[in-house]
């Protein structure tokens, strides 16, 4: 049951366009992640939303009704920023009783709600503090409990996590879906951080080139990507891109990107002559030995990462590959002898020459 | 060959009368030739102090910066030899990106033919090839970073500076920019001092890591020891992805089992973390007294999670659960503490895991002073 929906949404700045035709449906109380690059149109999704900006055509319905002529006051949509906004001069409990102020709640109201929510939030021990006395994992937690205390049918939050350190990030991965859930609140969740996208969504939707190019589940995107743009926003490193070539015979076709060949029975690759294969990184294995399928590569670089290695290696003049390595892997590899990689052709996307997927 | 050797700096910014700010505490390190030093902090820790110190444009208080067996703190900074990649990317509007990449090589007195070369090499390697002909107000912020890092590394110096190089990258580019810009300056052997705030880029690129927190060196150490064996409790929760679990503990030991008692806010026992006295070296815990106050740390990648084990530390269930492509984030709760772990990418999550921490390694540190006890068993 959808609850919040754009139908054939337009928005354009002069000549740039921003939004060509969106529509999405979000169910209520569901933990909807928009990601994209930086650029991709977010915070202007976001605006038009909260009612600060008006689309050039297209509707915005909420539990179906049309919400394009009600003020931003009027929607029962709040928001939490990622520079946390508080008002400076006014300690926590101020600062997340202030719309319910503006709406002349009673006092006692007040207290309750603003009590409720720093309770959950677990900053109900520094509600008599200044946002300069607070640490950034608490300032984010009162701006999120100000815009939870009105209990709003939809919060949305504009990268809440980008400015806070990696422990609290990791906490509020946890604890974010939780708390929200208990107000069951749909939520519109922003970021530019593809993990926090995975981590948190219930559905991603990828926003990238005026449209949402993909709107599936976390896990979906990242294995089935809808076109080469969709697939590199996603991993670190991201996916490796490389052109290919196929030459079918036999409802067998046999793929050919430098000196990476696959031969697959598949039959959506008959008619791509030219096309793009995609590999993850983990989707390489690498080795110091020569075996069945595997090619000789040479090393150009070893980066580890927290908890894998990276290696760079060159398969041909002008053709790279990153493969990531686990750390317990890499500790058996030695950079003195020869480089071997192998695909995991299972897991290899293929992309049309117009960089659609085909499967 | 440069050698790059810093003792005893500091640096005291008199902000106002009487109100000064110890930005540097006797900092010391030796650069070998060739190697690659990060400079790794939050803001404020004074990393860009001492990068600006070691390229002559803050002047220390005290202390010494020698490159080989020559004072540089006597010389300005256009006599000490070094290329700097500015955070602020400080590129030439009026020139090409082009013009603005060879500009240091046409003051070095190379041939034309070499500083095409050169320049050719270095914009394939950063993907600028493009954008050569443009000016710098037309370029993005990601691209003028790359420009700004070209113009760095193609200069002729003895020692590379780069502050924040790679903090605007586009996210798609960082890791294999990282790679290529890692070979080009091991190749190259150019003696580099980089900043950064992001551990991932430090632990990718550097030999060695200066951690700094308030002014002070908090570990020097290559990547891998500074993850496996942090000298303190900040430099192990500030590095790592996930963070390490940080849990307070108390310590007891029988004839058979030393145990850590890992305490809930209230100071009550949540779970025992127990080993067999014959399973470790005890050696390691000669020092500690029964009852004493612990801080004990378990990298999440240490946590091992299975079905079946009948040998496992606790059963547990799972408040959360990210599979992230290469890795799965595992979030769990023991009796009121939070604690998070990560499984291989393939592991197949199931109701009633079991968790064993034993099996892995965890670290140690005394509550009081913070610093490290040992370093797995």
């Amino acid at each position: 049951m959808s609850y919040l929906e754009l139908v054939n949404l337009n928005k354009r700045f002069k000549d740039e366009v921003v939004f060509d035709d969106v529509s999405l449906k979000i169910n209520k109380g569901e933990f909807f992640v928009v990601f994209g690059p930086s650029g991709s149109g977010k915070t202007v999704l976001l605006r038009l939303l909260s009612g600060i900006m008006t689309q050039d055509s297209g509707q915005i319905l909420m539990d179906g009704k049309n919400i394009d002529s009600l003020d931003p006051n009027e929607r029962d949509i709040s928001m939490a920023f990622q520079n946390f906004a508080l008002y400076p001069h006014m300690d926590a409990f101020q600062n997340i009783a202030s719309p319910l102020i503006a709406q002349k709640k009673e006092e006692s109201e007040i207290k309750k709600r603003v009590l409720e929510v720093a309770e959950l939030l677990k900053i109900d021990h520094v509600l008599t503090h200044k946002p300069k006395e607070l640490s950034n994992g608490q300032k984010q937690r009162t701006s999120l409990a100000r815009s939870l205390v009105v209990r709003p049918s939809v919060v949305l939050l504009d990268d809440p996590l980008r400015n806070v350190d990696a422990k609290i990030r990791y906490e509020m991965r946890l604890e974010l879906p939780k708390v929200l859930k208990k107000f069951n609140t749909t939520v519109l969740y922003v970021t530019q951080d593809y993990k926090e996208a995975m981590a948190l969504g219930e559905r991603v939707g990828v926003l990238a080139n005026t449209k949402f190019t993909d709107v599936a589940h976390p896990t979906q995107v990242y294995k089935k990507p809808s076109n080469i743009t969709s697939a590199k926003l996603f991993g670190d490193p991201t996916i490796n891109i490389l052109r290919a070539e196929n030459i079918s015979a036999d409802s067998i076709s046999n793929v050919s990107a430098s000196r990476i060949k696959i031969s697959s029975n598949h039959s959506q690759l008959i008619n791509h002559t030219n096309c793009f294969i995609g590999i993850r990184p983990e989707d390489i294995f690498v080795s110091n030995h020569d075996e069945a399928d595997s090619i000789k590569v040479e090393l150009r670089a070893k980066t580890p990462l927290n908890l894998r290695t990276v290696y760079l290696f060159r398969i041909e003049e002008g053709v790279e590959v990153l493969a990531s390595v686990s750390e317990d892997e890499s500790m058996l590899l030695d950079d003195s002898k020869e480089y071997y990689i192998k695909i995991d052709k299972k897991n290899v996307n293929y992309f049309d020459s117009e960089q659609r997927l085909i499967f | 060959m440069a050698k790059l050797t810093i003792n005893n700096l500091n640096k005291i910014f008199d902000v106002k009368l009487g109100n000064n700010v110890h930005a540097v505490k006797d900092f010391n390190l030796v650069l070998e030739h060739g190697e690659i030093l990060a400079l790794l902090g939050s803001s404020g820790c004074g990393k860009t102090t001492t990068l600006r110190m070691v390229a002559g444009f803050e002047t220390p208080t005290s202390g010494e910066i020698k490159c080989n067996d020559s004072d540089l703190i006597v010389l300005p900074p256009a006599k000490r030899n070094v290329a700097m990649a500015f955070e602020g990317y400080a590129l030439y509007p009026p020139l090409t990106v082009k013009d603005n990449i060879s500009f240091g090589l046409m003051r070095e007195k190379l041939s034309s033919a070499e500083i095409e070369k050169k320049t050719t090499e270095i914009s394939d390697l950063l993907e600028i090839k493009d954008i050569l002909h443009r000016y710098p107000s037309t370029v993005s912020g990601g691209q003028a970073q790359r420009v700004s890092l070209a113009r760095a590394l193609v200069r002729t110096s003895d020692i590379l500076l780069l502050d924040e190089p790679m903090s605007q990258l586009e996210p798609q580019l960082r890791a294999v920019l990282r790679a290529r810009v890692k070979d080009y300056i091991q190749h190259n052997k150019k003696t580099t001092v980089f900043v950064t705030h992001d551990q991932t880029e430090a632990i990718a690129l550097a030999d060695k890591i200066a951690v700094m927190e308030g002014g002070e060196l908090q570990q020097l150490a290559s990547p891998y020891d500074i993850r496996t064996k942090p000298k303190n409790v900040f430099v192990a929760s500030f590095i790592g992805e996930p963070p390490m679990n940080m849990l307070n503990a108390q310590f007891s030991f029988d004839d058979n089992k030393v145990n850590f008692h890992i305490k809930n806010e209230k100071n009550e026992t949540a779970f025992k973390i127990s080993y067999d006295k014959n399973n470790i070296d005890e050696s390691k815990i000669a020092n500690l007294s029964n009852n004493q106050k612990l801080v004990v740390g378990i990298r999440p990648q240490k946590i091992n999670f299975d079905t079946s084990s009948s040998n496992h530390d606790a059963n547990i269930q799972l408040t959360s659960n990210h599979w992230l492509g290469d890795q799965i984030h595992l979030g769990f709760e023991l009796n009121g503490i939070n604690i998070i772990g990560v499984a291989d990418r393939n592991f197949e999550v199931k109701d009633g895991l079991n968790v064993n921490f034993t099996s892995g390694s965890i670290n140690l540190f005394d509550s009081n002073s913070e610093k490290v006890i040992f370093n797995g068993f």
